[in-house]
């Protein structure tokens, strides 16, 4: 146990995904020993970031606006829509420069054990979209976990109804494994070869 | 394949280990409580990324201390693959195949070829179904890296429905259950299709293996699923078999909150000539059947995988007398073998000695 002031910066910072006690502490260390000016940096960022950034009126991406950049860009196909766990995907998705329509950020896949499940998710919203916008395509481009495959399951079951086509990221991606560390050209091949659900 | 060289660190007993084998038989003598079972378990942990006993993890690290590491070089026909394995007391093990994380874990236990011959393998024969269930799903495994995904898959897609079913009951929205469903049954289907697979491949293995070791008559797998029958041989259809079943007790599991038939519940039993080996065998057939079993195994390894297994063989030959012991080691007899024993003189096989006293393994 350190200081209290010291033992709580500790605390929150071990509580990052990715920082262990160790890296914590030594975080904590250097930020004690830095210029005062630069810890307020860090810490001006991080409460920035929190104020001015919220989640797009449409997809629930992030934005600093109303609707994100990619809803508001009027060269965007609006009949297409794909579908993802988290906002950070998005910018994977759109460096393949293989996709052209909208995304909507479900916020995670259902996962029971962890007490998620579908009405955590925003698939209710996702009907909504489909029902109002005119969307002809929702391409599930939820990771390639057992969640993530029963995500895009469910929505697909959820979307059918609606006449809509429901389209799955073509295999090939990395199983058990996140969007995020599959490269891009896999990505690319993924998203043109869809299949459908 | 062979193990070239094995280190340990704050490794059950060991504070260190280095060992070089011999590429052919090492026998490990010393009395017991000296080690020389650990030493079979980090080469056995490196193979199988598990304890050979199913130890947890945690009681394999050295008392007061907070890791243990294990390191061990295979070399198999075409390259040598540096396996290192660091378990800590709290947090995530790390498992690093020649200095890098391995994509699938599953790759692992299709690089070492192994087969250890334990003293409780009486188990396999007498024991419930769950063990049986065990050993077809592990030599799936090491035969073909893809079991070893579908089995992960289920025993995943099986919890996540549990957990739904424990959580909402028979608040249970369906169309969710049916998806969950239809992905258990997927994965399912699969873990059935390899299990036939061993029983199928094992069973010229398993009926030599019994004779030679002294049994007579013949022994065979019967697979006993409620929901896979034989007859169904395609994956769609079988999973469409275990979705009919599933729909038959939806409305039992949404009561009893929980997955009550599957890969899970199926019950592979060994039958000598027609009779259950389990419940209808003499001690000594039961003892004759283990053996078979890893024999079988040790056989249709080297046979699909084209690479003579490592054997151990931890302290078995106290219950096997000389004779069968000596057919036991003919079936089994080119390539890497461990031995331990208390009394050498059991241990009816020429090769190295070495003799473990006080956690270290000296010639
Ligand atoms: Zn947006």
């Amino acid at each position: 146990m350190f200081e209290p002031p010291i033992q709580r910066l500790i605390d929150e910072l071990a509580r990052l995904p990715g920082v262990g006690r160790k890296s914590a502490q030594r975080i904590a260390f250097h930020l004690l020993n830095a210029e005062q000016a630069d810890a307020q940096r860090l810490a001006d960022a991080i409460s920035e970031m929190r104020s001015s950034v919220r989640l797009c009126n449409r997809c629930y991406n992030v934005t600093a606006d109303q609707e994100c950049s990619i809803c508001s860009d009027l060269r965007r196909d609006t009949t297409v829509v794909c579908v993802v766990e988290r906002a950070q995907d998005i910018p994977v998705l759109e460096r393949t420069q293989s996709f052209r329509g909208r995304y909507h950020v479900l916020g995670g896949a259902v996962n029971p054990i962890a007490g998620i499940h579908e009405e955590n998710l925003r698939i209710k919203e996702l009907v909504d979209r489909v029902e109002l916008e005119g969307i002809k395509e929702v391409i599930a481009a939820t990771n390639p976990t057992l969640e993530g495959d029963t995500t895009a399951m469910m929505i697909s079951r959820r979307l059918k109804p609606l006449g809509v086509t429901v389209t799955r990221l073509a295999s090939g991606l990395p199983v058990g494994g996140d969007l995020d560390y599959a490269d891009e050209v896999t990505l690319g091949r993924a998203l043109t070869g869809r299949q459908e659900l | 394949m062979n193990i070239t060289w094995l280190e340990a660190r704050d490794f059950r007993s060991y504070e260190t280990l280095r060992f070089e084998p011999d590429e052919a038989v090492n026998v490990l003598v010393g009395d017991n409580g000296q080690g020389k079972t650990s030493v079979i378990e980090a080469i056995g942990y490196l193979g199988t990324t598990k304890s050979l006993r199913g130890v947890a993890d945690e009681a394999l690290i050295r008392e007061g201390t907070s890791s243990a590491v294990i390191r061990g070089a295979f070399d198999g026909r075409a390259s040598e693959t540096v396996i290192e394995c660091e378990i800590p007391m709290e947090g995530r093990r790390k498992i690093l195949v020649n200095g890098k994380r391995p994509t699938r874990m599953r790759d692992v236990l299709t690089t070492v070829s192994m087969v250890a011959f334990l003293p409780d393998d009486l188990d396999l024969v007498k024991r419930g179904s769950a063990i049986r269930r065990g050993y077809l799903d592990d030599l799936a495994a090491r035969l073909w890296p893809q079991a070893a995904a579908v089995q992960t898959d289920y025993d995943r897609a099986l919890r996540q429905r549990n957990a739904l079913l424990k959580q909402e009951g028979r608040a249970t929205d369906s169309l969710t259950l049916d998806v969950w469903d239809e992905r258990l049954a997927r994965a399912g289907a699969q873990v059935l299709q390899h299990r036939r697979a061993v029983a199928t491949n094992l069973q010229p293995h398993l009926e030599e293996a019994y004779l030679v070791v002294g049994g007579s008559g013949k022994l065979r797998w019967s697979y006993r699923s409620t929901w896979g029958s034989d007859g169904v041989r395609d994956n769609d259809d079988l999973a469409e078999a275990f979705m009919a079943a599933l729909a038959t007790r939806r409305g039992k599991e949404l009561e009893i909150r929980s997955t009550t038939v599957g890969p899970h519940r199926d019950e592979p039993e060994l039958m000598l000539d027609g009779r259950n080996a389990r419940s209808m065998a003499s001690q000594g057939e039961q003892r004759t059947t283990a053996l078979a079993l890893r024999i079988g195994s040790y056989r249709l390894i080297e046979e699909v995988r084209d690479q003579t297994p490592i054997l151990l063989l931890d302290d078995v030959f106290s219950e096997l007398d000389p004779s069968r012991a000596a057919r036991v080691l003919d079936l089994m007899p080119t390539g890497q073998v461990f031995v331990t024993t208390a009394r050498e003189d059991e241990v009816p096989i020429r090769g190295r000695r070495w003799s473990v006293r006080d956690g270290k393994v000296l010639p």
